[in-house]
């Protein structure tokens, strides 16, 4: 073995196996996230059902993308021409105020420059001559005033700042269970009237009997002078990217103590202070039903956001500012006691980006993390290939030894059946056979993978072996064992499997690749075990989704070169150790000195 | 025992081996518990009353006893008659014709140059082991044997068809061709080649690497064997010493593996294929594969490429009863 280390090749070998290995063992340690079906938090919260919320947004970005500064290049500075077609005038004055009609997304405007007809041109100056008019901000139509005579015609460049960002999933509540009473310091509360609203945490009311918010309303207490109450929480938070997240989900659970036909309505709504506008993101009219009601609205199917547009992201997180996230509570019967106890308050707003290594397209699964399925994979690969390699050399050791020491009909029997077997394409007759089994029984596991590649794996061993007992068999040492009164069995363990040993060791390292490049082909073919997360099926899924028809293979590298790269360093390592162990074992080998 | 006698000797025993590709073929479909007729049906996505479902059976002769059924088949894969497939109704064996030829054209350009290109480049590895050039090609070939094939092929994708544009990523043909072929044969030539181009490099590297390995192995067994010691005893040249007495008696084994290599190349063009839409086998696998398998399809396909393999095997040995005259009389 010190031998091993010696050779170079072999030493590179024995180090990366070494470093797959500790991978493989250790992979829940390494990868947080459940490489097959991964959610954040599964079954707590309680809208999604037995599952949590996705992991992550799906094709997803590495997240250290953000620091590479040729991919993350923040917000672009964009020139945009017009041809002014529209003068306002505004009441008596005598000023022209010119709408732009921008057809992008504006973060921050920089400057706009006027080209008259006669080509003479002017810069406008910042807050003198035009205003952002913040009020009109839409998403595919903004409108830009300028002050001053702009003639029909004139040409007029606008120069503004927009996103492009690798913005990161952001998880807005940490405690969202309120299971203490901290967890309510990072939310605001308000209400409209203090003396018949009260907000306070509850600490035994919540889903799951643990903490939450209570909202009593003491409709007993109204008099004629008071208007229709209602409470708020609210949550700030700071987004902080040029680019809006990809979607974003919301969350919460609410429970509604009060007497029989009384009606709360509960509004969610996110707020943007730099537009100065609140985004209602659903309404929900809840009555007294005794139990929890727990709702998750996705942020792109609300009737209430649809109105702003399709992609409401957008138009609620269109550049960096302050933002809130809410939930208000209206009271409209004003006479009657109501309790709201409200749980499970969260918001989750998925960013492009996730992980070492992004995520899948998620099909039919959430979005995967791809760096989870690799190091996952590492275990797969390295079982499917040591077990198959060692049962295929045990199998060819035992025939081989058989077929060598007992000779005559036995060894024909079985070198025909290897010869038979030798011809069969492999892959050909994999994909056959697995077809038909996954067609009769469903499904593939492992196991029959790596007992088919043992049984199709074994021949050019046990030739060698057979060739190498057939040799010793003559040898004068074997004579006296039999002379001394040594019986088969004997033989065979105590002199043939020594001598025979070396060639196993050789085999077994330049086999182990063989396996795990099969397997990762019949993965890569969707032929593999589906419920197992292993480097051929992550290709399969690359292959099938069609990104690379779509965008290309160099976007999405980190999806597909990961796992090759895998499959190629450990299959390589192996053979450099095969090829090491061959060198200083094989005796015909060695240099003639 | 003549060269007569040994030619005989292989034809019976590659007859031997097809009938056993086609038993294995059969016993495949036939020993697993379940109807084919089942999944035919599962197929054609339809409903099927009791009385079709019978006559169906009947039409595909699955309501005979199984030896009947055996020589049937025995007979329909000699015909090449591999019954239709079950998506589109054509016979399969029309399905098979243009990508056979196809996967064969691609095929024996990359064996054919992988093999000399490999033994040259082992030959000459071997000759000067343990110096630099024999490290870097032994260990770039241990690389390139060991990494995945669709790796290697994406590699060439990328760089020399989406970075370089030098050649196409995928197809068989130009698309402007499916209209008004070229009449100029120089046209359809090169027109062709820059399609196979990709697809053969990956293969071509693929297979290299083993060929080297093999080579280099087969010359370093022969040259510390005594007639190699006694040829440069007599002070014969060096060239002549590895030309006429290593690689020789060297060569013994590498012909044998031609016809193994074909074995393996026909997975290798399998995905090769699938990942170039190189409209070959490999990928009327693919599309016997994804998203339904297509039984029938891939019971031809094993079959054809059982019979290349056979066919390949019975070459080598030919040419290993010419060359080595001990094979003929052993």
């Amino acid at each position: 073995m010190s031998q091993v280390l010696h050779s170079k090749r072999g030493a590179l070998g024995v180090t990366v196996i070494f470093l797959f290995v500790i991978v493989g063992v250790f992979a829940p340690l390494i990868s947080p996230y459940d490489p097959i079906k991964p959610f954040m938090d599964p079954g707590q919260y309680p809208a999604y059902g037995v599952n949590g919320p996705k992991i992550a947004e799906k094709l997803c970005y590495p997240s250290w993308y953000r620091y590479v500064p040729w991919i993350h290049k923040g917000p672009i500075n964009v020139t945009e021409t017009f041809i002014n077609t529209v003068i306002v005038y505004e009441g008596q004055k005598f000023s022209n105020v010119t709408s732009l009609p921008l057809r992008r997304r504006i973060a921050k405007p920089l400057g706009i420059k006027v080209i008259f007809k006669d080509g003479s041109s002017r810069k406008l100056i910042q807050d003198e001559e035009w205003t952002w008019d913040f009020n009109k901000l839409r998403v595919m139509d903004i409108n830009w005033k300028v002050a001053g005579d702009l003639p029909n015609g004139t040409l007029v460049e606008a120069n503004y700042l927009t996103g492009s960002d690798i913005s990161e999933t952001i998880v807005l509540m940490d405690d969202y269970k309120f299971s203490s009473e901290e967890s309510c310091s990072v939310l605001e509360n308000q209400t409209n009237n203090p003396s018949l609203v009260s907000i306070k945490y509850n600490s035994q009311d919540g889903f799951e009997n643990d903490g939450c918010i209570q909202i009593t309303y003491l409709g007993s207490k109204h008099t004629a002078s008071d208007g229709e109450a209602n409470a708020t929480l609210l949550l700030p938070f700071e987004y902080s990217y040029w680019s809006p997240p990809t979607s974003f989900d919301t969350h919460f659970s609410a429970h509604v103590e009060a007497t029989l036909r009384t009606e709360v309505i509960i509004r969610l709504w996110m707020r943007n202070e730099i537009l100065d506008e609140t985004f209602l993101i659903s309404t929900y009219n809840l009555s007294s039903t005794g139990i929890f009601i727990h709702k998750h609205p996705p942020s792109t199917s609300h009737e209430a956001i649809a109105n702003i547009g399709s992609y409401p992201e957008r138009s609620i997180f269109p550049l960096p500012a302050n933002m809130s996230y809410g939930l208000t509570i209206d009271f409209p019967n004003k006479e009657k006691d109501v309790t709201v106890y409200i749980d499970n308050l969260q918001s989750i707003l998925y960013g492009n980006s996730f992980g070492l290594l992004g995520t899948d397209n998620g099909s039919p699964y959430p979005p995967r993390d791809i760096f989870s399925t690799l190091v996952h994979g590492t275990r797969v690969s390295l079982v499917v290939g040591v077990l198959s390699a060692l049962f295929s050399t045990l199998i060819g050791l035992f025939l081989g030894l058989i077929a060598g020491y007992v000779g005559g009909i036995t060894d024909e029997t079985v070198m025909r059946f290897a010869d038979l077997l030798l011809v069969l394409p492999t892959l050909p007759l994999f994909i056959v056979l697995i077809s038909v089994m996954s067609a009769t029984y469903g499904l593939v596991s492992m196991w029959n993978i790596i007992i088919l590649i043992t049984f199709f794996g074994w021949m050019g061993f046990s030739r060698s072996v057979r060739s190498m007992v057939l040799s010793i068999r003559e040898r004068p040492f074997i004579e006296a064992a039999k002379a001394a009164g040594g019986g088969k069995f004997y033989i065979i363990t105590r002199h043939m499997i020594p001598n025979v040993f070396p060639l196993v060791y050789v085999t077994l390292a330049t086999s182990v690749p063989g396996a795990i490049i099969t397997e990762a082909s019949l993965s890569w073919l969707g032929l593999g075990d589906k419920t197992i997360p292993s480097w051929g099926k992550v290709l399969y899924d690359f292959n099938v989704s069609g990104i690379a028809v779509t965008k290309g293979l160099t976007e999405y590298w980190f999806w597909i070169f990961p796992p090759c790269v895998s499959i190629a360093i450990l299959a390589t390592a192996f053979i450099l150790l095969g090829f090491a162990l061959d060198e200083i074992l094989n005796p015909r080998l060695r240099e003639r000195r | 025992m003549g060269l007569r006698g040994y030619v005989a000797k292989r034809i019976i025993y590659s007859l031997i081996l097809i009938w056993a590709v086609i038993t294995v073929n059969f016993l495949i479909f036939s020993m697993l518990p379940g109807d084919p007729m089942q999944q035919f049906v599962a197929g054609l996505k339809g409903n099927i009353d009791e009385e079709r479902y019978a006559e169906l059976r009947h039409s595909f002769g699955l309501d005979k006893p199984l030896h009947e059924r055996y020589l049937l088949s025995l007979g329909n894969m000699l015909t090449f008659n591999f019954g239709v497939d079950t998506i589109s109704g054509e016979p399969v064996f029309d399905h098979l014709r243009t990508p056979l030829l196809n996967t064969l054209l691609l095929m024996g350009t990359a064996e054919i140059i992988a093999i000399i290109a490999g033994i040259l480049l082992g030959v000459i590895a071997a000759y000067k082991r343990d110096s630099i050039l024999d490290t870097t090609l032994t260990t770039g070939s241990l690389v390139t044997y060991s990494v995945p094939i669709f790796f290697v092929g994406w590699i060439m994708i990328l760089f020399f068809a989406v970075q370089l544009h030098w050649f196409p990523s995928g197809g068989i043909i130009p698309i402007e061709w499916g209209r008004n072929p070229p009449t100029n044969i120089l046209q359809y030539i090169s027109g062709r080649l820059s399609f196979i181009f990709l697809p053969a490099l990956t293969l071509f590297l693929f297979t290299v690497g083993g060929w080297i390995l093999f080579t280099r192995a087969c010359i370093l067994e022969t040259i510390n064997e005594d007639y190699v010691l006694t040829a440069r005893a007599k002070g014969l040249k060096e060239r002549t010493v590895l030309y006429k007495h290593v690689l020789k008696n060297a060569s013994l084994p590498l012909i044998t593996n031609v016809a193994l290599a074909f074995a393996f190349l026909i997975s290798g063009a399998i995905i090769t294929e699938t990942l170039f839409s190189y409209s070959g086998m490999g990928l009327a696998t693919w599309n016997a594969i994804y998203p339904t398998p297509i039984l029938p399809v891939l019971q031809a396909i094993f079959y054809i490429s059982g019979l290349l393999v056979i066919i390949a095997n019975f070459i080598a040995d030919l040419l290993y009863g010419v060359i080595d005259p001990r094979v003929r009389y052993g």
